[in-house]
This record gives C-alpha cells, sequence and structure tokens, in this order.
C-alpha cells in the first residue's frame, strides 16, 4: 500500500495528473451519477485529433481535388477507410453523449451552486461541438456536403426575412454579414471550402481545448462534481478517495472502452461519400446532418422562425438556466425528486402531444398558406408548428413557476418540453421527409425520380 | 486630479483606442470585396432554345423561357434557403423543403418567403443579346424577338 503522502504527491507532480484533485468525493465515483459522460467526450475528442491529423495529411482543401483526395484517403491510403469511419463516427459519438451530459448535468441539477459559469461554458462547448461537426461535412465536396451547406448559409442569412419584410435590407443585413463571414462569398465555392478548413481544423478544435481546459479546471475549483446536500459539509477526507490510482484506472478502462466501441464501429460501417458535389442540381431530398434536421424541419416552415429565431431562444435558455434558477437545495439529486420527476413525466407528454398534434394538422390539412393563398409572410414566419410550440412552452413554464413558486420546477419544465420538441423535429426529419421534403411513412413509399 | 494619474488614464484610453483601431481592422480582414457576380450573361441566339418551354441554364442557374414573341429569364434558386428549383407540370418545386412556384414565379405554397426574381433581357451595345442578373423585370415583360 503506498503511502498517503505518496498518492497526493503523484497527482500534484505530474503536470498532465494535476488537472485532477488528488482526492475524489466517493460520492463522484458512483457510476450511476455522472455515466462517465464527461470522460467518455474527453476520449472521444482525443480521438478526433488523432484521426484529424493523419486524414489532414492527405486531405487537398480545393474545390478541385478535395472530393477526389477523400477518394484517395478511402480506397488508396492504407488504413485509411478506417481512419475515416472513426473520424465520422466519433464525430456523431460526440453530438450524442454531448447532449447526454447535458441531460445528465441538468436533471442532477448540477449548474446550482457555485456551478453556474462551468454550465455557461458547457453549452459554449455543445454549440463548438455542433459547429465542428458542421464545418467537417463540408470537406469530402460531395453532394451531401455541398447542399447541405448551402442551406446551412441561407439559414446564417435567414434574417432578410424579417429585413425584408420590414423593408431594411438595403442598409441594414446581419444575414447577410454572417453569410458573407462564413462563406466569403454569395454561394457556396472554394472561399466557403478554405474558411470552413480553417475553422475544422485551427480555430474550432483549438478553442473546444481552451475551454476544455477551462471546464475540468472549474470542476476542481468547484470543489469536484456536484453531490447532494448531506455530503456538502464533507471537509478534508471525509468520504474521500486517493484520486491516484482509483481514477486513473476508471479513466484508462473508459478510453479503451471508448476505443474499442468506435473501432468495432469503424470497421461494419462506412462514413458516406456521394458523388462529387453539383452546384448544378441539388439532391431531392437534401438533407442536413442527422443532427440538424430538427432545425431543417422547423426551416421548412420559416426560414427566420425555425433558422434563427428558436433556435437563438433555445439557447437562451439554455444559457440563462443557472440564472434564473437559484434553488440550491436540489443539487446533485437525480430529477428533484418526486415532484420534479411528475414535472418531467407531464411535460414530456404536453410537448409531445402538442407538436405531435400540429404535425398531423399540417401534413394533412396544409398549413396558412394553403388556405388563404395570398397571406403575408409575416403570417408564414410568426404562426407555425415552431413558434407556437416554442411560445406555449415559455408560457407553460411561468404559469408552473408562478404557480409552484419553483423556478426549478419550471426549469425541468421548459428543458424537458424543449428537449422532446428537439428529439420529434429531428426524427421526422430524420425518419419522415422524402423528396420535395413530403411526408412518408417509410423510405420505401419515396417516389423513383 | 495629479498629473501622474492623468498621464495614466491617457495613456490606457490611447492603448484601448489603438487596440480597438486593430481589432476593427482586422476583423475587416474576414470580409472580402467581391466584385458582383452580376455580369451580364450572353445569350447567344434565342432560336437554340425550344418553344413554350423553360430551359434550364445550369451554369448560371436561371430558367430561360421563349415563346413565339419573345424570350424571358428567371432564377432558379429558390428565394427560401438557396436550393435549385426544378420544374413542375405548371411551375417550379424546390426539393429541399418544397415550396411551389407558378409558372410566373409567384410563391404558391411552402416557407419561400419571395417571389422569384425576372432578369431583363436586352440587346447590349455590341448587338448580342445578353441577360442581365443585376436588373430585374416584371414577369409579363419579354424580349421580343419576332
Amino acid at each position: 500500500m503506498e503511502s498517503a503522502k505518496k498518492q497526493a504527491g503523484i497527482i500534484n507532480r505530474n503536470f498532465f495528473l494535476h488537472i485532477h484533485a488528488n482526492r475524489v468525493h466517493v460520492h463522484s465515483m458512483k457510476p450511476t451519477y455522472s455515466f462517465g459522460l464527461g470522460i467518455i467526450l474527453g476520449c472521444l475528442f482525443l480521438i478526433m485529433v488523432l484521426t484529424g491529423l493523419i486524414l489532414m495529411v492527405y486531405y487537398t482543401p480545393s474545390v478541385e481535388t478535395a472530393y477526389h483526395s477523400v477518394k484517395d484517403i478511402v480506397n488508396v491510403v492504407p488504413g485509411g477507410r478506417i481512419i475515416r469511419n472513426m473520424h465520422r463516427w466519433a464525430s456523431q459519438g460526440m453530438i450524442i453523449v454531448v447532449f447526454l451530459h447535458m441531460l445528465r448535468v441538468f436533471f442532477t441539477g448540477s449548474y446550482l451552486g457555485n456551478r453556474s459559469l462551468n454550465w455557461v461554458i458547457g453549452v459554449v462547448l455543445l454549440i463548438i461541438t455542433l459547429l465542428s461537426n458542421f464545418s467537417g461535412y463540408l470537406l469530402p465536396w460531395d453532394q451531401l456536403a455541398y447542399w447541405a451547406v448551402t442551406i446551412g448559409s441561407n439559414i446564417a442569412a435567414s434574417s432578410r426575412e424579417l429585413t425584408d419584410l420590414l423593408g431594411i435590407t438595403n442598409v441594414f443585413d446581419p444575414g447577410g454579414f454572417f453569410k458573407k463571414l462564413l462563406i466569403g462569398g454569395e454561394s457556396v465555392g472554394q472561399a466557403a471550402l478554405s474558411r470552413f478548413f480553417t475553422l475544422h481544423v485551427i480555430f474550432l478544435p483549438l478553442s473546444m481545448l481552451v475551454l476544455m481546459g477551462i471546464h475540468f479546471w472549474r470542476i476542481r475549483k468547484d470543489g469536484g462534481l456536484s453531490r447532494p446536500m448531506k455530503y456538502a459539509d464533507d471537509k478534508g477526507n471525509t468520504n474521500k478517495w486517493y484520486a491516484w490510482p482509483v481514477l486513473m484506472w476508471t479513466e484508462l478502462g473508459l478510453l479503451l472502452l471508448v476505443v474499442i466501441v468506435v473501432l468495432f464501429i469503424a470497421l461494419l460501417a462506412d462514413a458516406p461519400l456521394l458523388e462529387q458535389a453539383n452546384p448544378a442540381f441539388p439532391e431531392n431530398p437534401a438533407k442536413s446532418p442527422w443532427y440538424f434536421l430538427g432545425i431543417q424541419e422547423m426551416v421548412s416552415y420559416s426560414a427566420f422562425a425555425g433558422g434563427l429565431l428558436i433556435p437563438v431562444l433555445y439557447l437562451v435558455f439554455l444559457f440563462s438556466i443557472p440564472y434564473r434558477d437559484r434553488e440550491d437545495q436540489h443539487v446533485g439529486e437525480w430529477f428533484s425528486g418526486k415532484s420534479g420527476l411528475k414535472v418531467i413525466g407531464r411535460s414530456a407528454v404536453f410537448a409531445f402531444l402538442l407538436v405531435a398534434l400540429q404535425l398531423f394538422v399540417m401534413i394533412r390539412w396544409g398549413w396558412l398558406r394553403n388556405w388563404f393563398p395570398d397571406i403575408s409572410q409575416w403570417f408564414i414566419m410568426l404562426i407555425n408548428p415552431a413558434t407556437i410550440t416554442g411560445g406555449l412552452f415559455i408560457l407553460v413554464a411561468e404559469v408552473i413557476r408562478r404557480r409552484r413558486r419553483s423556478s426549478r420546477l419550471a426549469a425541468l419544465n421548459l428543458f424537458t418540453s424543449s428537449f422532446v420538441a428537439l428529439v420529434i423535429f429531428t426524427v421526422v426529419g430524420i425518419w419522415f421527409r422524402g423528396p420535395n421534403w413530403e411526408f412518408f411513412w417509410s423510405v420505401k413509399d419515396w417516389p423513383a425520380i | 486630479m495629479k498629473r501622474r494619474s492623468f498621464l495614466g488614464r491617457m495613456a490606457l484610453g490611447l492603448a484601448s483606442l489603438a487596440g480597438a483601431i486593430a481589432a476593427v481592422s482586422y476583423f475587416r480582414q474576414f470580409f472580402p470585396r467581391l466584385a458582383g457576380e452580376k455580369r451580364r450573361i450572353p445569350l447567344g441566339d434565342p432560336r437554340r432554345f425550344p418553344v413554350d418551354t423553360f430551359s434550364y441554364l445550369e451554369e448560371h442557374k436561371l430558367f430561360v423561357y421563349r415563346d413565339h414573341e419573345g424570350v424571358k429569364a428567371v432564377s432558379a434558386i429558390c428565394t427560401h434557403l438557396g436550393c435549385i428549383l426544378e420544374k413542375s407540370m405548371d411551375g417550379f418545386e424546390c426539393p429541399c423543403h418544397g415550396s411551389c412556384y407558378s409558372d410566373k414565379g409567384e410563391v404558391l405554397s411552402g416557407p419561400a418567403p419571395r417571389n422569384l426574381t425576372w432578369y431583363s433581357v436586352d440587346r447590349a451595345a455590341d448587338g448580342k443579346i445578353v441577360i442581365n442578373p443585376g436588373r430585374s423585370v416584371s414577369p409579363d415583360d419579354k424580349f421580343l424577338t419576332s
């Protein structure tokens, strides 16, 4: 048995291990509390960086050669196919795990107490993860990539829908500003590819690395992972283990597990690569990556409302959670007990019914423009399933906050219902939309084009 | 105010001003000065287009329509999110989010915020027929060929 002093010293003296505290609370080691999701994300990031370096060596970011260099990586470079598959599937894994991690942190009330700043950094990391994925999506320069980014860049410009209605686009055009910043021109071309490449290999990973550092450092500063109130007074060695070697073994185990899973999936499934980008003809349907199909479903109602207004409101909500809800007594407790669980259940059912009902009406009978052909774009923009859903959610959460006098219950309600709605929109976008974005029960029913 | 603190503040103020100017010019570099993509497009001999039909000009992302009286040109880019429209039986349809337009480019259904833009077709100074994407016209305007 190593001496206590030596155990503490190993962590303290090593630059890389020093990101850990030398003691870790027993509760933080419970697998069913954190599920190790943060560590898993770190492991996936490591895989992304290592496989990304190899891909970068063989890839050329030019519209003439990009597609062929990716083909070469897949077909010529020894092991290239596996490396590309790993990169692709680990990135998708990051998207899934980053959302799971957010769910875990939210439902255990881990943004409470002094952890509000770390929640905010986490939300920024979520955004960077999504942007990294999206910027990587363009690089193969195939049909999928080209049209997804064309749509994406026009979503960035979609505030024009509003400024056009106000008639001020000529003098005030934030849409054009962001679009130009993103793709460096009027349409997706070499400038866009260069910009996305730079974002993807330098700017975003570097930002992510720095923020990850702060994210981990804050955990230490905030006294380790969050834990229930009953452990709040544990000072010194009470209920604590030395991080060396227990935590190190746990982390190594998770790393091995993650690598095995990613490697296994990479061996079984190939990352898609369609034909080379053709700016003259879009794919039909032209679908974004699956994690953006919820947004794409919403932009099919209105570009501004679905692509900008609702996503921005959602982010504002996420950022504001720790500042609106200050009921610190719920920290570290899954679902805030029975009353919380009840609210979560009801919110999920309410959100499901509300969104399903609107989609049913829309798919069965169409929407405003089918009923009133000459209707103003204002109504198209402001009254659609995305805005109605968002508006009602905010209203209900406000009612709960006043009636129940609990900001935590209101937060649980709004977080659950908006997440359920996001999932439904995404599922509809992935499996139930076909050519011309029409509704189909299954891909088998798609008409031949 | 003491001279020392006055000089200190002045220095700080000037340094922040210099920093702000540097930041603005730095970020300015990310916005290229674009030469307009609105160059005139030579149409060629109008008779190469079939009569009473919309023909898609791939390179310029527009449809040219010709009938016995003349020709006109309409943008093939959906006003919603920039996908290329397909010609349907009685208008245009967007494959990305299902916006539908009439033959005159008016929005019939879907999320599209604006009607399609019709471009002016003219005879240039050198006598050639050109499409001018910088000038929009009404859907009823035609360049008369007969």
